[in-house]
């Protein structure tokens, strides 16, 4: 029987022994060095935020192995910026360095979990470095590998790729994808003159040249500097001043190759070939529009359409100029902003022709936009949610007309939307349903409706309703309606109890042990909903809660600062929400771009495998915010 | 009044050493210091059962608490060889079978150790209550007197803390928190260890004991009369 005074170790509890036997590298001691070593250890506690060490300042007395809890790890530079270096969970340790090497900590450490730590003194731990060879090899290996690690992982951090990103899309665009027209032929004995006719009316820089078997090609440079500068004939053939053979590459290569193909040669036409057949030109500018994606650029192109074909290519534009914000580190609320924007000038743009084309319309309108485009948070390819109002036509004969002019109008609309890329809503919430296109005390009458005898399910459906706003039209109409259900939710409040009833039901994606809850069957099995399980969460309380205050934001960013600012909901509560909501947008456009490059169809589900530990960490956080949300609708909506 | 308790136990029994080295210990207790400056002893026991006329304790396990930090180099586990051997209900739950028992040391051994370990520290448990008076019955009966460590209940600890923490969030609130230990274990998303054996039980005390200590701290409480004033949560004998 161990006799159990101080000085007399032997009793280490089993947890303390069983945990370090599974943490590397003490799980390569015998049980007796392990016992030992337990006996020196010490257990300590400490809060979220608390501050371990403090880079070049504090002196590293312990190493500190991660019972449970969390750390992360950052560097702090003279002008107080701060770049987050790592993040260490449980079994994970930190002080090794310092303690080896003999200085004072390296780098920040803070706690961003309430944290438990065993404490091993300085000297017991060096003695283990010193006297277990394979301790010895473990820190020495680690350290290097770490370094690795850590600068991968940093630029995971910097939004998955380098900062000269447009780079990376050259990697994944096919040179096919990206030659515009069919290649344009002239014959080798032609005179120049002809040449550059062809090019001025074709608006190209280049053309091929058939001269025998072989293919040259000629370019607006060749007429400058060999037929101008050296002040030849007009007639002269255009074999004299052709390049020939011309360089090619492979229809299949990536755009990548042929920039470098062309960089080699100094040269800046290549003809593409296919199967040993010519298809196209391309050109260091056709590379350059690839890369250079400003959303300047975009917004001119859109707005300079003058048929709305020319508009359909655009919108594929978007992911090219949301990869740059998100490289230039926008933050996702400024994201879903800027793709607002962008589709909205489409919109815009896209009806105004349509009207061009089809005459003014009987009476005034306002197109709808619900859902996601409502509250202006559209990602990719977001699906259409629509709906128009009019005027009520004064009389019989105007009624029959107007609704001949927007059925035809609103049909229209939807197909050259869907051929933009919008793809139709899959629950028929378009314009082009006549339910959803009705004149003004109509759609007063639905939202009546939805308010005062509310079916659950139906109000349920209807909630993409109550997020609208105006995209086209006569604006005002939009904002007589939402006076109109301000001032009715006033009054009735019934419907947001099955509203708060339902979002009260869905379940946080945190399991009792803090794992995710990720889909269990199916294509998605092991896969975490982002959309549905963490962002709509954060929509409807804002939703909910603007609805019962009468805040007439449909931006979820937007409601939760209004209710913030009119003291609804606490400041703190308010930005905690943010930020979980932009967290979570932002994966899923990272997400999101990823599958889009790698020309998967993009979806919300995450693998949670693939998170970095921070990402992991993070999003744990956010959904914490979720069941505090979901906590402060469950007093608000006591009856439920 | 030291002198006049002294006279007193002595017309019947002088106490054991280990009692009245300890009673020197807690002459004047200084309860203004910083939490940081005092000992704790976080203990837990397992007993024959809960009749409190019947029952006896069996086995002690404790750890100390210094500089707010756990000392593994300094843990305490021991059996004790109870009147009675024969298995009870609890035999069931504990797992210390008969045998292990008889080759226990009787409690007049055990517990002047014990006393010795704790030496100036505040006694800490979960439910102490229930630990202190079989702990002062087994002093009482095997060394004539009862110890003055005074003691700090984690339970009610930790209702001083979920209480201090509510109006919070719409004030919304929550009745039906248990205090049971593995319950607040879970709510405090604190590590587990192994229920049942007294060392293990201490241990995790002892965790609870931590993180809520430092928790408070946070909250501007920093002296152990603080503490005593912020929530009357501690039980001083």
């Amino acid at each position: 029987m161990p006799k159990g005074t101080e000085g007399v170790h032997s009793v280490s509890p089993e947890v303390v022994l069983l945990f370090l036997k599974k943490t590397i590298p003490f799980n390569e001691l015998d049980d007796e060095t392990l016992q030992n070593i337990a006996r020196h250890i010490i257990i300590d506690f400490y809060p979220k935020g608390t501050v371990l060490f403090k880079q070049d300042e504090t002196e590293v007395e312990y190493l500190y192995i991660i019972q449970k809890g969390g750390m992360k790890i950052y560097l702090k530079d003279e002008e107080g910026n701060i770049t987050l270096k790592d993040f260490r969970g449980e079994g994970a340790y930190v002080g090794a360095l310092p303690i080896i090497q003999g200085t004072k900590a390296n780098l920040n450490v803070e706690t961003v979990e309430d944290t438990f730590c065993f404490l091993l003194p300085k000297d017991v731990f060096l003695n283990l470095v010193q006297s277990h060879s394979r301790i010895t090899q473990y820190f020495l290996k680690s350290f290097s590998e770490k370094f690795i690690r850590t600068a991968y992982r940093e630029l995971r951090h910097r939004n998955m790729v380098p900062r000269t990103e447009g780079t990376l899309y050259l990697f994944s665009a096919r040179v096919r994808d990206v030659i515009k027209k069919e290649p344009e032929f002239i014959d080798a004995s032609r005179p120049v003159q002809d040449a550059a006719r062809r090019m001025a009316d074709l608006h190209i820089g280049s053309l091929l040249v058939s001269a025998g078997s072989e293919t040259g090609i000629v370019t607006d440079k060749d007429l400058r500097t060999k037929v101008v500068a050296e002040g030849r004939e007009l007639s002269t053939p255009v074999s004299d001043i052709m390049t020939s053979p011309v360089a090619t590459i492979n229809a299949n290569a990536v755009c990548f190759d042929a920039l470098l193909t062309m960089m080699k040669h100094q040269i800046h036409h290549l003809a593409v070939e296919d199967d040993g057949r010519i298809i196209g030109v391309i050109t260091a500018h056709d590379i350059m529009v690839l890369q250079g994606s400003s959303p300047l650029y975009l917004f001119r192109e859109i707005v300079a359409q003058r048929t709305i074909e020319g508009l359909y290519p655009l919108s594929q534009k978007v992911p090219l100029v949301v990869r740059t914000l998100i490289e230039e580190g926008a933050k996702a609320n400024n994201i879903t902003r800027m793709i607002t924007i962008l589709n909205d000038h489409i919109l815009d743009r896209l009806l105004t022709l349509l009207m061009d084309k089809m005459g003014t319309p009987p009476v005034q309108f306002c197109w709808l936009l619900l859902g996601s485009e409502g509250r202006k948070e559209q990602t990719f390819r977001t699906d259409q949610d629509n709906a128009l109002v009019y005027v009520t036509p004064e009389n019989e004969h105007l009624a029959v007309q107007a609704e001949e002019y927007f059925r035809e109008f609103a049909e229209a609309a939807i197909e050259h939307l869907e051929n933009c890329g919008y793809p139709r809503c899959p629950g028929d919430v378009m314009a082009s349903n006549p339910r959803w296109r009705a004149p003004y005390p109509k759609w007063e009458g639905y939202f009546d409706h939805w308010i005062d005898s509310p079916e659950p399910l139906e109000v349920l459906h209807a909630s993409i309703f109550f997020d609208f706003r105006s995209g086209f039209g006569d604006a005002s109409m939009a904002e007589k309606l939402r006076d109109h259900i301000v001032e009715r939710s006033e009054r009735q409040q019934i419907y947001m109890l099955h509203m708060a009833r339902d979002y009260l039901s869905r379940r946080v994606p945190l399991s009792f042990f803090k794992n995710f809850i990720v889909e269990k069957n199916g294509e998605h099995k092991n896969k975490l909903d982002i959309k549905h399980k963490g962002l709509t969460p954060i929509v409807n309380f804002a939703r909910i809660l603007s609805l019962k205050h009468g805040i007439r934001e449909t931006n979820t960013i937007s409601r939760l600062q209004a209710l913030a600012d009119k003291g609804h909901i606490a400041e703190e509560l308010c930005s905690m929400a943010t930020d979980a909501y932009e967290l979570q947008m932002q994966m899923r456009f990272v997400h999101q771009l990823g599958q889009l490059e790698a020309g998967i169809q993009p979806d919300n589900y995450i693998d949670p495998g693939k998170l970095s530990d921070l990402e992991k960490q993070m999003l744990k956080d956010a959904f914490a915010v979720i069941e505090r949300l979901q906590g402060v609708l469950k007093s608000i909506f006591p009856a439920i | 009044m030291r002198w006049f308790r002294e006279l007193f136990a002595g017309v019947f029994r002088k106490p054991h050493e280990a009692i009245l080295k300890n009673r020197e210990l807690f002459a004047d207790f200084d309860q203004s210091r910083p939490l940081s400056h005092y000992d704790f002893v976080v203990f837990d026991t397992e007993l024959t059962g809960l009749n409190k006329r019947k029952d006896e304790i069996i086995s002690i396990g404790a750890v100390k608490i210094r500089n707010l930090h756990i000392e593994l180099s300094s843990a305490f586990h021991e059996l004790i060889r109870p009147a009675k051997l024969d298995s009870t209900d609890s035999t069931l739950i504990h797992r210390i079978t008969p045998d292990q028992l008889r080759d226990a040391r009787e409690a007049a051994e055990v517990l002047p150790d014990f006393i010795d370990f704790c030496g100036n520290a505040l006694l800490v448990g979960h439910f102490v209550g229930i630990d202190m008076f079989f702990l002062n019955k087994a002093c009482k009966k095997a060394l004539g007197g009862y110890i003055q460590n005074p003691s700090v209940d984690t339970m009610r600890l930790a209702r001083g803390y979920i209480e201090g923490q509510r109006s919070f969030d719409y004030g919304h609130t929550d009745q039906s928190v248990s205090y049971r230990l593995e319950d607040l274990t879970e709510r405090f998303n604190l590590p587990r260890f192994k229920p049942h054996d007294a060392l293990e039980d201490a241990m995790q005390t002892a965790y609870l004991f931590l993180y809520l200590i430092k928790k408070m701290k946070k909250g501007g409480i920093q002296t152990l009369k603080q503490l005593y004033q912020a929530g009357r949560i501690w039980h001083l004998m």
